[in-house]
């Protein structure tokens, strides 16, 4: 036997297995939220209100700095692989990690409380603000025309600042309901 | 810090953010356009589409005219999702006679940004039933779309619609 130091059994890791795949499964229901939801609604950014809400609720459930980002990453890689979004993988891969890294920003930001109303509706505001600026910020990389109607992109912002809000309040109240039909208090149990 | 004041900066930051993406977009806009016209052609207003007959510039397609178009829309079969907007006819015909197209003329509407573009027969685009139109995309560009086989689903569609060329045959 040798005398190896055993680093790789004694470092605790920042996320449990249970807490991956949490993330996972979030990051899976945000894409499935954006390819099986629809609202009839044709404003910009209203598929927000499906996701940022998704968002929320994983940042709530592992409540960890990084979960959100993580969420974001992951259905980014799926989205990209299954070929949503009007503007290349790539586009779509940095926009949905975008909306992750804003959001969990955010909340580190302002302390952490996924459950706090205005902190979770300001996080998932950023969030989804993050996502319209990669979009944004593609298009005029890539020589894209200047808006067809003049205020046609102040409106899209206006549809993506509100529908972000309105996820990221849904998602703070999930949150609230989901600890008082006792969930947080069966993780504790489990763990 | 407060909890008060963090959530004021917060506020704070993402209206400076909107502020600057709208500032950075009026620039665009203001620094685009009326670069065309030459000699006796139209002056393109920033943002609108500028529509060649048989290479010379005979006008283009801006928000003004859509006080004279009539909004339609139909259901994508790919997603389900509502296109809405002008069809590509209605859009033609106010800058160009009726009477001068033919059904084999061909239209190709390009985007230079994406590198893509549509070739479309008269026919096809007169034919109200293949929905050959115009949607506003999320940042306000017009993209392309139809029922048309070649172009009804996403990666078909064309994107950021920037020229817009009549040959006639």
């Amino acid at each position: 036997m040798t005398d190896q130091p055993e680093t790789a059994a004694t470092t605790r890791r920042y996320f449990s297995t249970f807490q991956l795949i949490l993330l996972a499964l979030f990051a899976a229901l945000v894409v499935v939220a954006k390819i099986a939801l629809r609202l009839p609604l044709q404003l910009p950014g209203h598929s927000g209100i499906f996701w940022m809400t998704i968002v929320v609720v994983a940042a709530g459930v592992v409540h960890k700095p990084g979960a959100a980002s993580l969420v974001g990453l992951t259905s980014g890689i799926i989205a990209g692989f299954l070929g949503l979004g009007d503007f290349g993988a790539l586009n779509t891969f940095l926009s949905y990690t975008a909306v992750g890294v804003g959001a969990d920003l955010t909340l580190w930001l302002l302390g952490g409380n996924a459950e706090n109303l205005m902190i979770a509706t300001l996080a998932a505001t950023f969030g989804h603000m993050m996502k319209f600026l990669v979009k944004w910020g593609f298009g005029i990389v890539t020589g894209a025309p200047v808006g067809f109607v003049a205020l046609g992109l102040l409106r899209a912002l206006l549809g993506y600042v509100i529908f972000g809000a309105l996820g990221g309040l849904l998602g703070a109240l999930t949150l609230k309901a989901l600890r008082r039909a006792g969930f947080f208090q069966y993780l504790a149990e489990k763990r | 810090m407060a909890q008060r004041t963090r959530v004021l900066i917060a506020v704070l930051a993402l209206v400076i953010l909107i502020g600057a993406i709208v500032g950075v977009e009026a620039l665009r806009r203001s620094s685009s356009g009326q670069a065309e016209g030459a000699s006796g052609e139209p002056t393109l207003a920033p943002g609108s589409i500028p529509i060649y007959v048989d290479g010379r510039l005979e006008g283009s397609f801006s928000p003004t005219d859509l006080e004279a178009l009539e909004q339609v829309s139909f259901v994508d079969a790919e997603e389900g999702k509502t296109q809405e907007g002008w069809l590509l006819r209605d859009v033609l015909l106010l800058h160009v006679d009726q009477d001068q197209m033919q059904p084999e003329d061909t239209v190709v509407v390009t985007s230079g940004s994406r590198g893509k573009s549509a070739e479309l027969t008269w026919a096809e685009v007169d034919d109200a039933a293949n929905w050959v139109m115009f949607d506003l995309s999320g940042r306000s560009t017009l993209k392309l779309v139809s029922v048309l086989e070649r172009l009804d689903v996403r990666d078909e569609w064309i994107q950021d619609v920037d020229r817009i060329e009549i040959t006639s045959e």
